[in-house]
């Protein structure tokens, strides 16, 4: 019996910053459904790996792969990326000012149907759908109306990530410290979304620091990024020995 | 000559013995206006206009559209004929002398040339709930050159909310128009005024508007202008905060192709306790220049006052000229101010977040820049439902397509 294709696969991904190269040689394979928590030290990559993914201008990709159910994801424009079904949730997810939050979404969403040759949905089906998604993640309804980020606070601002995450639906979704800023029951909304998006066949790249979120998630895998590179791979068990003895004590990956 | 006639004869006399704008003069150097001439008129339409040969008012140019649920109870509209020397008297009654400033030939061409103006208050009505008035203000041009005059008086504690619109279509722009226009809004103690302009001249247009402004103790008034580039195209405004508490909000989206448009703001806080606050958007491309001039003083005195002012300008495409000068002048120790002028590219991290979720760049880019847009007339007018009316009338998108049509299709 074979394993199927993984829908993510890095080979060999270097990234540069500015001056600074900041991914020496990233990889990893990402099956559908599944999810990896990726973990470091302060600087060690991790943003840097979902940026690059992304496709952030700032970002330059040195060398490397990374294919997306096949499809080049580094040979393709940002929004293409997107539309192939890449979701990238900010660590400090930006303010659109005058932008109401339910255009904003709206307009990406129906973006992506028609590049799927899927018919645009008109403003009532979507409120529709963004006022049911909205309550499952505790967001007052009235967020729908406001600017997007706009006077929103960091736990709301999560929120919003997660409400676009459900309506986008994407194939794989990069979270980046998704539970910062967040509430108990905030952590609870991430956990049952993540799961419910899973279960329909949405994988999960998962940064975070916080090993009670990391133990609801329930990963398949769990990484350690230490100067650019995986330095480490393992289940839950690595992330609960990282949450006691710290990056510090651990040891640099070999050749690094 | 009756004293009507008199009166106009004088401005000219005075215009001709003290000249026109001086092209030295700091709040014109930038975008020096037309010639004098221009703001006269053809001597042959005054000749007939003396005569009594004039077009019929026809409203004077003002229509006025009640909005909303409280119809016009409580507005005294008044269209008044200023050849007319009796009639000119009430119209111009109350009026500040033109004065020695900077603009004043602006308004001694006005004197001048002026023939029809709207004189329009709004007074509480006994046994009424206190709703506030809403109100349209509609104008178009009825002659070559002309100087059209609104007078608004909102009596003490009434609310009004005023759509004032100065759009020309294709059609009714054949012929450019010459106008300078004069306004004068009194807010009596507590009333509170929120005022949406929008002032969409033809391309080849010469237009100059002047607001004034004066608030009497915790009297409110919030302005947003949405003004459009023309061959000549002024927006001054002058504000006089001289009662305690008094607060004023100013916000302008200035929107320039390839022409020009100079948005002057001045603001006069007399008064402890009152606010201004000022702040504009400039989207320009091409060939477009654009002066943004805000300018408040703190009057000696002014306690506690607080002033603020934001300026920014965006380069859409081409190489417009932007210029963007904000100015304080303060007299008074216990006051706040604060001021700034941005000019720049639209915020990256939103564009890469709206591009992150599936807007290809020039998508990312509309929806940005008419977020903005929209957020400077909300600073100002907060969520009131003219605006929100207002601005899905789709207007303001058609017109910002309409740019980023023209950016389009202009070689790099």
């Amino acid at each position: 019996m074979t394993s199927p294709e993984p829908l993510l696969q890095v080979r060999d991904l270097r990234v540069q910053v500015g001056e600074r190269t900041v991914l020496h040689s990233v990889s990893l394979d990402v099956n559908a459904g599944s999810l990896v928590v990726l973990m470091g030290a302060n600087g060690s990559g991790k943003s840097t790996l979902g940026l690059a993914l992304a496709g952030h201008p700032a970002y330059q990709v040195l060398g490397g792969q990374a294919l997306l159910a096949g499809q080049d994801l580094l040979a393709l424009p940002a929004h293409e990326r997107a539309r192939a079904g890449l979701f990238l949730s900010f660590q400090s997810p930006p303010d659109v000012p005058g932008v109401k939050n339910n255009l904003f979404i709206r307009t990406a969403l129906n973006a992506q149907r028609e590049s799927r040759g899927q018919p645009p949905l008109d403003a009532f089906d979507f409120l529709t759908s963004a006022k049911q998604a909205a309550k499952a993640l505790g967001l007052p309804e009235a967020m729908l109306g406001r600017p997007v980020n706009e006077g929103f606070s960091g736990g709301e601002r999560k929120r919003n990530e997660l409400l676009q995450l459900a309506l986008l639906q994407p194939r794989l979704a990069l979270l980046d410290e998704i539970d910062s800023g967040m509430d108990v029951d905030g952590v609870r909304a991430v956990v049952e979304q993540v799961r419910r998006q899973r279960a329909q066949g949405t994988a999960f790249i998962v940064v975070s620091h916080y090993l009670q979120m990391i133990e609801q998630l329930e990963p398949d895998a769990v990484l350690r990024l230490d100067q650019g590179c995986i330095a480490e791979t393992g289940d839950l068990g690595l992330a609960r020995h990282i949450a006691e003895t710290g990056f510090a004590s651990r040891t640099a990956p070999a050749g690094a | 000559m009756n004293p009507s006639q008199a009166e106009r004869l004088a401005a000219r006399q005075h215009l001709q013995r003290q000249g026109w704008i001086a092209r030295r003069s700091e709040a014109f150097h930038h975008l020096p206006p037309p010639e004098l001439a221009h703001w006269l008129g053809q001597p042959e339409a005054d000749a007939d206009a003396d005569d009594g040969n004039a077009p019929a008012l026809a409203g004077a140019g003002w229509t006025l559209h009640p909005l909303g649920h409280g119809g016009a109870h409580g507005v005294d509209a008044r269209w008044l004929d200023a050849l007319d020397p009796a009639q000119r008297a009430e119209l111009l009654a109350g009026l500040p002398p033109p004065g020695d400033g900077e603009a004043a030939p602006f308004v001694w061409a006005h004197r001048a040339l002026c023939r029809q103006g709207l004189r329009l208050r709004l007074s509480a009505t006994p046994g009424q709930p206190a709703a506030p008035v809403v109100l349209q203000l509609r104008h178009q041009p009825h002659q070559r050159a002309e100087a059209p005059l609104l007078v608004l008086e909102v009596d003490a504690g009434v609310h009004c909310v005023l759509l004032e619109t100065h759009e020309r279509t294709a059609a009714d722009g054949a012929h450019p128009v010459t106008q300078n226009l004069h306004g004068h809004i009194r807010l009596a103690a507590g009333a509170h005024l929120q005022h949406l302009r929008v002032v969409a001249p033809q391309a080849q247009d010469q237009i100059a508007h002047h607001l004034h402004v004066s608030l009497a103790p915790a009297a409110h008034y919030a302005q947003a202008l949405v003004a459009t580039g023309s061959a000549y195209h002024l927006q001054r405004s002058t504000v006089q905060l001289s009662g305690r508490g008094a607060r004023a909000q100013q916000a302008a989206l200035l929107l320039l192709d390839d022409q020009q448009l100079d948005h002057q703001a001045h603001s006069d806080l007399a008064a402890a306790h009152s606010a201004s606050a000022v702040e504009s958007l400039v989207l320009a491309q091409g060939g477009a220049r654009a002066v943004s001039n805000a300018y408040t003083r703190i009057a000696a005195g002014a306690d506690e006052a607080e002033v603020r002012q934001r300026l920014s300008g965006i380069p859409l495409g081409g190489q417009p000229r932007l210029i963007l000068r904000p100015h304080l002048e303060i007299l008074h120790d216990n006051v706040q101010a604060a001021h700034g002028a941005t000019w720049g590219a639209l915020p990256a991290d939103a564009l890469f977040y709206a591009r992150q979720r599936g807007l290809d760049e020039a998508s990312a880019r509309a929806l940005i820049t008419e977020g903005m847009a929209r957020a400077v007339l909300e600073r100002s007018l907060g969520d009131t439902e003219l605006l929100s009316d207002w601005l899905a009338t789709g207007w303001l998108t058609q017109r910002m397509a309409r740019q980023a049509r023209q950016r389009a299709e202009t070689p790099a």
